[in-house]
């Protein structure tokens, strides 16, 4: 086993990591509990687990010279079970190590030598899965013959398909890297690819399987043991004084109750240090932390003070959201990914919230639904026709939800529930509200231009398109005709000519029913098809507000009008898209001043002072920034 | 969903046939003379020439093999030595119990691991969840023999609540439907929580990877952006994916529980396949254990073309292996 370990680097770094493991050192120690005194117990002054004395049977425990009293020979109970461990784990361990080794030769050999070998192999593994493994084991033993050796076989024999499965896997796995086929360019033979390249690699997998089947091993040999096909008296092992003490259950209990501790004990120290090296070999495992606990609002969120309207605002507002903040867990506390975010939407309106992917636009959708998710937690103020969502209970929320504030996500493949039909789907969201909802399920299907599509009610969503999948998760949001759609990047997993479909659906049915639009995206194109103002987004806050054509002509920010210069006009292949260079600040970075003045062409020294507020500039334009190009007052 | 049953049924014959060649094959690992290893070392030289030319040892083996499946398929498995019986007849009178205890072990287990599961995902990493991680570890390390025995202790020998041992009390006499059902539950209870503990652990431990997945997965809060109650989200679309995704696991848990049943039948003399085989092993009796062996081993493998379909049922985009 050593060998192995030290074959990979990968798994020798991750056995140093084994102290980091609390589940794992817990495993090591209750193994250590059992195995140094079975180990030690020649050594120890234990009477001979055999020898009988018919005067001194089923002394209880503490009596002279019997530590854990005898049993119903007379026999002493420590040394029988201590002797008995051994034996146990010895033919537990022996089974594994046959097992792995011819199961492990098997895989390899079908893995990589040819089609007709794998062919032949797999079929008998398949053939050998098909039976319950224990009674594969009986079978074997029933025709062998009692004995310890030859439960040992049995219950190795039982289980070398399930290695010689998994070790095909992952030798099939390791064939196909690329490191394989540089070895072979370079010249290597075969042998030495196997023994250089293949082996060592294969090791961590082996050790793992190993580890994880020598608990079952230990309990099947004790199982056959127990049935009288395994150790055969006087010899014993813990499973072989499990079935013989069970005649005397009823007077004597530990008799038969101490052996299955012992068994229970063992294994679960194995079965935790598999568990254990499991995690230390996964690359993605950390060591524990104290869980942060996941939190949705604190309590500083309402803010009593009375929504802000523009001066010259005609109709009060549908959605108002006041400073705010969306905090995502990390390693060293909160991070600010969102922070005081500030807009208002007016019935029928149709705004745009645009930015790079990353600066926090989706988070920002999601907590106008009070919808982000464990871990992320939100600040400030969001208020529907005035009433604060905050603070509301779980079952108010649950009504505006889907019923006033609809929600149509990104990726339509993961949009719908994959275990039901449309149909179902469709009727569920109808009925989410009780029986009032807006529109039939015929309805909603012509609303979405979906009536051509034959027998869609009994389709499950893998049986539609792309396209077809995102007019479902439209249809659902409008089940109940809300009064503001939220579509997260509706139609960025679609491809060019789905997207005008779905950009022209969306627009009509704001239209038609007065409904407003929060649009999220990061492409500037198809938000001037559809909106008619923009709230540009740039790392976590709202850099500028402006109707749409007042920004597409005169864009105040620098960053908005890096983003026009990077996006290709139609019938103008000459333009020059000016990249932008440079990366948005992490969510956590410490950072003074505008958030955008390490990439903007215009910075000053005073731009890194105090970050600038999100002021008016009339015309109904807000923007963030101390120098705006073409100061439009 | 047709396409699929017919695919999986035809797959079905192939598998079958191996597991009766297994069978066939594992017998002929019986060191010596096979015909004296069934009658044993008292036989008649008559008998032993008589079962050697019932054997066929003359003939080449694929061709016994085909003899032997010939005769099963009419439902003959040769002639038990020590029940001195047909082997059919002795096997199918105990297959029934075998069948009732598995299956109430099995969807015992089922319910159990699915409810842990589900819950400990819901407190993920609170106490609960850590519970429950600590007993499915007990669980699957728990030997189940020794199980059976702590619960006769309990709830046989110190409380007297239920029987320790049997299918139906000896001494009932005309108990009539309602009686006789009562009286088997009670003595079902006992051996099928011995087996439903541990295979509720394995597929606790799933359900709880499972359910961690689907609870985390968009359309789960999607359905929560459409204003669904969370007691459906949870019972109608939760559960049915991590039902679809624990199905295959369940059928393995069937494996553990037909096998595991050779264990438990002896601890709480149930009659029922598993102690037949006890029995058959310790008597030699080569030809029971054969026969017993291939009748488990079949109903396994319907077992789990049963979990397979169920899983298609519950998941379309399955596809047939």
């Amino acid at each position: 086993m050593s060998m192995a370990v030290t074959g990979s680097p990968a798994s020798a770094a991750g056995l140093l990591r084994l102290r980091r493991h609390p589940g794992a050192l817990a495993g090591l120690g209750l193994l250590a509990l059992v195995l140094l005194p079975a180990l030690a117990a020649p050594l120890l002054p234990l009477p001979d687990p055999t020898l009988t004395a018919p005067a001194g049977r089923m002394q209880p425990a503490l009596s002279a010279g019997h530590l854990l009293g005898t049993d119903h020979l007379g026999r002493d109970l420590l040394s029988r079970l201590l002797w008995g461990a051994r034996a146990s784990i010895a033919v537990g361990a022996l089974a594994t190590l046959i097992a792995a080794l011819v199961g492990g030769l098997l895989g390899l050999a079908a893995a990589w030598l040819g089609r007709l070998l794998d062919g032949v192999v797999m079929r008998g593994v398949d053939v050998l899965m098909a039976f319950p493994y224990l009674l594969l084991a009986l079978a074997i033993v029933a025709a062998l013959g009692p004995g310890l050796g030859n439960a040992m076989l049995a219950i190795a024999v039982a289980n070398v398909p399930f290695f010689a499965r998994a070790m095909r896997g992952a030798a099939l796995d390791i064939r196909h890297q690329d490191y394989i086929a540089a070895a072979r360019l370079a010249g290597h033979g075969e042998p030495a690819i196997l023994a250089r390249e293949v082996l060592p690699n294969l090791a961590p997998t082996l050790l793992l399987l190993m580890t994880t089947t020598l608990g079952w091993m230990v309990l099947e040999t004790a199982g056959l043991s127990f049935l009288g096909l395994g150790a055969q008296p006087p010899a014993a092992d813990l499973g072989s004084m499990l079935g013989e003490g069970r005649e005397f259950l009823t007077t004597y209990p530990r008799v038969a109750v101490l052996p299955g501790l012992l068994i229970l004990l063992l294994v679960v120290g194995i079965n935790l240090l598999g568990d254990g090296l499991r995690d230390l070999l996964d690359p993605r495992w950390s060591p524990p932390r104290p869980a942060a606990p996941a939190q949705v609002s604190p309590s500083r969120a309402a803010d009593s003070r009375a929504p802000q309207t523009h001066e010259h605002d005609p109709t009060p507002p549908l959605l108002t959201v006041r400073d705010l903040g969306v905090d995502v867990s990390g390693p060293e506390g909160p991070l600010p990914a969102v922070a005081g975010v500030d807009f208002h939407l007016r019935p029928g309106e149709r705004v745009a919230l645009v930015g790079e992917s990353g600066c926090g636009k989706t988070l920002t959708a999601l907590a106008l639904l009070r919808l982000l998710p464990a871990g992320v937690s939100q600040r400030g103020d969001v208020r529907l026709r005035g009433r604060t969502l905050m603070g509301l209970s779980a079952a108010v929320l649950r009504d505006l939800r889907g019923r006033r504030i609809a929600y149509v996500p990104q990726e339509p493949l993961t949009a719908l529930d994959p275990l039901f039909r449309v149909g179902a789907q469709l009727r569920e969201a109808r009925r989410a509200h009780g029986e009032e909802a807006a529109y039939t399920t015929q309805a909603l299907v012509r609303m979405v231009g979906l009536e051509q599509v034959p027998g869609l009610l009994r389709r499950f969503p893998h049986e539609l398109s792309g396209g077809q999948r995102q007019r479902v998760a439209i249809a659902l949001a409008l089940a109940h005709g809300p009064d503001l759609l939220i579509a997260d990047e509706a139609t960025t997993a679609l491809d060019v000519t789905v997207q005008r479909e779905i950009l022209q659906l969306l627009r009509r049915l704001c239209d038609e029913q007065g409904r407003a639009l929060l649009f999220v995206s990061h492409d500037l194109a198809l938000v001037a098809a559809l909106c008619e103002r923009v709230l540009v987004m740039y790392a976590g806050r709202i850099v500028e507000d402006a109707p749409l054509s007042a920004l597409l002509r005169r864009p105040a920010h620098p960053y908005t009008a890096a983003l026009l210069g990077a996006t290709p006009e139609l019938g103008r292949p000459d333009k020059a898209l000016a990249v932008l260079t440079g990366e948005p600040p992490a969510p956590g970075a410490q950072l003074t001043g505008c958030r955008f003045a390490h990439r903007c062409p215009r910075v000053q020294r005073v731009c890194r002072g105090d970050e600038p507020a999100l002021t008016d500039h009339g015309d109904g334009r807000r923007v963030r920034c101390l120098f705006p190009l073409e100061d439009p007052a | 969903m047709g396409g699929y049953v017919v695919r999986r049924l035809l797959l079905l014959l192939p598998v079958l046939l191996g597991v009766s060649l297994v069978v066939f094959a594992v017998m002929a690992l019986v060191p010596g003379d096979p015909a004296l290893a069934i009658l044993g070392p008292y036989a008649t030289p008559e008998r032993l020439a008589e079962l050697r030319a019932e054997l066929a040892l003359d003939q080449p083996w694929w061709r016994r093999w085909l003899d032997w499946l010939a005769g099963v398929l009419k439902g003959d498995m040769g002639r038990s030595v020590s029940l001195e019986r047909p082997v059919a007849d002795a096997v199918l009178e105990r297959l029934g119990p075998t069948l009732l205890l598995a299956a109430a072990a099995l969807v015992l287990g089922a319910v159990l691991g699915l409810a842990a599961g589900l819950l400990a995902a819901l407190r993920h990493n609170r106490t609960t969840d850590r519970l429950v991680t600590l007993s499915v570890l007990l669980g699957i390390s728990l030997p189940p023999f020794w199980l059976g025995l702590l619960l006769i202790l309990l709830f046989a020998v110190w409380l007297g609540w239920l029987p320790a041992s049997g299918m139906i009390t000896p001494w009932l006499r005309d108990p009539g439907a309602a009686l006789l059902t009562a009286d088997v539950l009670r003595h079902l209870l006992l051996p099928s929580l011995s087996l439903a503990l541990v295979a509720a652990s394995v597929i606790g431990r799933i359900g709880r990877g499972a359910a961690l997945e689907v609870l985390a997965a968009d359309h789960i809060r999607l359905c929560r952006a459409r204003g669904l109650t969370e007691r459906r989200i949870l019972l109608v679309h939760a559960l049915k994916g991590v039902l679809a995704r624990v199905m295959p696991v369940i059928g393995l848990q069937a494996g553990f529980v037909l096998g595991g049943a050779v264990y438990i039948e002896t601890i709480f003399q149930w009659p029922g396949l598993g102690r037949l085989l006890v029995d058959a092993i310790a008597a030699r009796d080569l030809l029971l254990v054969q026969g017993g062996v291939l009748v488990l081993a079949t109903a396994y493998v319907l077992v789990n073309l049963a979990t397979d379909l169920a899983q298609h049922a519950l998941d379309r985009r399955t596809a047939a292996a």
